[in-house]
């Protein structure tokens, strides 16, 4: 488990979702990335029942990620999250009562799975209902667990080939304390997908750049 | 003779006897005759005795017989006593038995004096011996009938004894089966079914997936004929086997060359002869642990069957009959054949004619026994259980892949996908190659004496790498040239060598690699030995390469070269040694020592003919000593000369 970065890739001006990615990939290959399969992640949304009214409704996120096959993240927005084991979500079906599935809400980012070296690069479509909504890009470093002392690097490899929508140095890790041995985990990067995703959906249908 | 009829004549004796009276029908009744006591009554009868003399004393006994007795006595007493008429008749009784009274008063005297033992002791006469012997016949036939009175008793009592002893053995035997049961209880799994007695001597219970039942019967065997001696490996206790167990089995590892007739699989028969049972085991207990060989050895060569039909490899497996055929090297085949034989027919051949060689691996018999054992205990292994009611079965690690988010990497290692037949192919690789690395090594040592080669192997070596340690040196230059050492590590399919300075090869699994690269060594250390000699002798090293680029090319490796220079600088020694071109030696002389000396009016100075000019082969060939360092030694030794 190495830092891991995810943002966000705009869709190219005239081209489709489709389109946009195959560019990533193409110039991925040129640089001497090798395919290995294919990932996917995605986000179901719980309701917690039986709140007190005046309070808005806690969300909780329930994620997979294929890369840890065996795991179930759970996360409140900006609150506590946990990896839990896969029957959480059989768990979650038992607690109906107090959790509710809003069914419509489910994001789901699939995409292929690129190895350089020392980075796994994942170029992902964001769906949700079906529709696009956009790509994101995740970029891992696999050796280092520091994400300070790596950021540089995964900076520059991520211009290499993103070109100008770089991203700056996600919440996640300014939020770190600084100094102090904070290595990153399964749970970093979920909590970014979670926002990237949040960001997405928020963002009404785009315009001419559905399918 | 006249013809007439024959005349019967019968003769009749007189009668002597009364006839009494004569019946009707002509029958006589003879008064019966007397006896001798009736005709001695008679007689008696006529004896008048109140005519008889004064002796008449017929009161002592009344026996008719005495009668005629006493007659007599009274003629004789009338013929002595006749000269005394006057006395009493009963005067002689009286007479008599006065002194038979005196006769017994004084026995008796005699008896109550000797009583007291005071005055009179009883003392034995002497018997005379003679008198006394009794015949030897009569002692012979006294002795026998006692013995044979003693014998009778005895043999009275012994036959008592045997039949309660008969009795005592046939309560025993049941007894005995009773405690060869609780023996075969105490270690194998026997059940009561209905009134049979089963038992299981499959590996279920350790952990053993294979469907065969594995179930036994146990049989009594008391009731016997007593008659009957009983066999020395007699049992009251005898189980039965599955038939299709019987017998003994192996799974018998062998890698052989290629064999080119593809028609010669499947026949492969065994025999090895069984072990021999140890004195005090039980004839069950060989043939129960028999059997469940046999169970497991199907177990083995069934799973390895499966796996070699399921997994896909490169060269694909082949499975005919009793036999998995596969190619772990180009030009080589591990055949793994489950052997078993029945037993019943025994071996045609009473001795084969010649003895192959064995080459079945034992080792990795017995390793196949252990990976399938530690299979069996994975399935039953404490890392499962105790487990979380919630979780599921399998390894305890594999529980904690979902809370600490293990990526695919880290799940595969901790998954065991290898199956038991790559296990044992990976094995005898790695035998075969540490065998032919073994085999390179000794014949180039004995093949090649300068420079010489030394293999020092490990002793504790892991089932898929060894190690060696070899090292090149000269026989007696061992502590001044060892720069050669390499550390071998023989893997499954390669071998890593590591140089002393530093430098890691890796060969494959060729044996030419290898004896390549240990040909370019021992060049290299020829050439490494000059140097190192060179600083002994006190000469200077002036250059030193271990590839050079001059020359002949090498098809092995690379020929290496050294310069060296004596104390004073006068003389210079270039050796270039390679593996295939062998050594060449020049010597450098001073221009002083040449023949001929180009005049040349550059040269003005005489100091000038003190430098090192034109170089001369050596014949090394005929240069004296027995390997190359010493051959150098003496040469370098020659070129410094005495002050």
């Amino acid at each position: 488990m190495g830092v891991t970065c995810v943002c966000q890739v705009p869709v190219s001006e005239g081209k489709s979702v489709q389109q946009t990615v195959d560019v990533l990939h193409k110039k991925l290959e040129q640089l001497g990335a090798v395919k290995q399969g294919s990932f996917c992640v995605d986000c179901e949304t719980y309701h917690a029942t039986g709140n007190v009214s005046g309070q808005p409704t806690k969300l909780l996120y329930v994620m997979h990620n294929s890369e840890t096959p065996l795991s179930c993240m759970g996360l409140f927005e900006g609150g506590p999250c946990m990896i839990a084991d896969a029957n959480f979500d059989v768990l979650m079906i038992k607690l109906k009562s107090h959790f509710q599935n809003a069914k419509g809400h489910k994001v789901e980012c699939r995409g292929s799975r690129y190895r350089y070296c020392d980075f796994l690069i994942k170029v992902g479509t964001v769906t949700m209902s079906s529709s696009a909504r956009g790509i994101s890009v995740e970029v891992e470093y696999c050796p280092c667990v520091v994400p300070g002392d790596c950021w540089n690097l995964t900076k520059e490899f991520m211009q290499s080939f993103l070109g100008p929508s770089v991203p700056e140095l996600p919440s996640v890790f300014a939020a770190k304390p600084e100094g102090l041995f904070a290595p990153s985990d399964g749970v970093d990067t979920m909590t970014q997908y979670l926002e990237l995703f949040n960001k997405l959906r928020k963002q009404q249908v785009p315009g001419s750049n559905v399918r | 003779m006249s013809g007439g009829p024959a005349v019967r004549v019968s003769i009749e004796s007189t009668c002597e006897k009364q006839v009494q009276e004569v019946a009707l029908d002509g029958t006589e009744t003879y008064v019966p005759p007397l006896s001798m006591s009736q005709n001695l009554a008679k007689l008696a009868q006529r004896i008048d005795f109140s005519q008889g003399s004064d002796s008449e004393e017929d009161g002592i006994d009344g026996k008719p017989r005495d009668r005629e007795w006493t007659k007599q006595e009274p003629e004789e007493e009338e013929g002595t006593v006749k000269f005394q008429p006057s006395l009493w008749p009963w005067d002689s009784v009286r007479n008599n038995l006065r002194s038979a009274l005196t006769e017994m008063c004084v026995l008796h005297d005699v008896l109550s004096v000797v009583k007291e033992k005071k005055y009179m002791a009883l003392d034995p006469v002497s018997q005379d011996p003679t008198a006394g012997k009794t015949p030897q016949v009569f002692q012979l036939i006294s002795k026998k009938k006692s013995l044979g009175t003693a014998a009778q008793l005895l043999l009275k009592g012994a036959e008592k004894l045997s039949k309660s002893v008969a009795e005592n053995m046939e309560n025993r035997r049941q007894r005995d089966f009773n405690s060869e049961l609780l023996r075969l209880r105490s270690q194998w799994k026997l059940r009561k079914v209905g009134d049979k007695i089963l038992g299981d001597l499959s590996y279920r219970s350790a952990g053993s997936l294979f469907p065969h039942h594995g179930t036994f019967e146990v049989i009594k065997n008391t009731d016997l004929d007593l008659d009957k001696k009983l066999p020395e490996d007699y049992c009251p206790l005898d189980v039965q086997i599955p038939s299709d167990l019987e017998g003994s089995a192996y799974i018998k590892v062998s890698i052989q060359k290629q064999a080119p007739d593809i028609g010669d699989l499947g026949t492969v028969t065994l025999f090895r002869r069984p072990p021999k049972t140890k004195a005090g085991t039980q004839q069950w207990h060989v043939k129960l642990e028999a059997a469940q060989n046999v169970l497991l050895c199907k177990e083995i060569f069934a799973q390895l069957s499966r796996e070699a039909v399921q997994i896909k490899s490169q060269i694909p497996h082949i499975v005919v009959k009793n036999q998995i055929i596969s190619q772990p090297f180009p030009g080589l085949q591990l055949s793994i054949s489950l052997c078993h034989s029945t037993g019943e027919k025994k071996n045609h051949r009473a001795t084969p004619d010649k003895p192959k060689p064995d080459d079945h691996l034992y080792v990795l018999e017995h390793n196949l026994h252990q990976m399938m054992r530690e299979f069996h205990k994975q399935q039953l292994s404490s890392v499962v259980m105790p487990h979380p009611a919630s979780a599921p079965f399998g390894h305890k690690r594999m529980r904690l892949a979902g809370p600490m988010a293990y990526d695919k990497a880290e799940i595969t290692s901790l998954q065991h996908n290898e199956g038991l037949l790559e296990k044992i192919i990976k094995q005898a690789k790695h035998i075969f190659l540490r065998s032919r690395t073994a085999r390179t090594i000794d014949s180039l040592a004995s093949r090649i004496e300068d420079p010489q080669i030394q293999a020092h192997w490990s002793n504790i070596n892991d089932v898929f790498e060894s190690s060696v340690k070899v090292l090149i040196t000269s026989q007696g230059y061992e502590q001044i040239c060892k720069s050669i050492q390499l550390q071998l590590n023989i893997g499954v399919e390669q071998i890593r060598v590591v140089h002393r300075d530093g430098r890691v090869v890796t060969l494959s699994h060729q044996e030419q690699e290898l004896q390549d690269f240990l040909l370019s060594q021992m060049s290299q250390h020829q050439v490494h030995a000059v140097q190192q000699l060179a600083k002994v002798m006190g000469w200077h090293v002036l250059s030193f390469s271990n590839h050079v680029g001059l020359g002949p090319v090498e098809s092995i490796g690379n020929a290496s070269a050294v310069t060296v220079a004596s104390p004073n600088g006068e003389y210079a020694i270039s050796v270039r040694n390679g593996p295939e071109s062998g050594c060449k030696v020049l010597v450098q002389f001073p221009r002083s020592q040449t023949k001929e000396l180009p005049k040349s009016d550059v040269i003005q100075d005489a100091k000038w003919s003190h430098l090192r000019g034109p170089s001369k082969e050596v014949h090394w060939s005929k240069m004296e000593g027995r390997n190359f360092v010493y051959k150098m030694e003496l040469l370098m030794a020659a070129l410094t000369p005495c002050p």
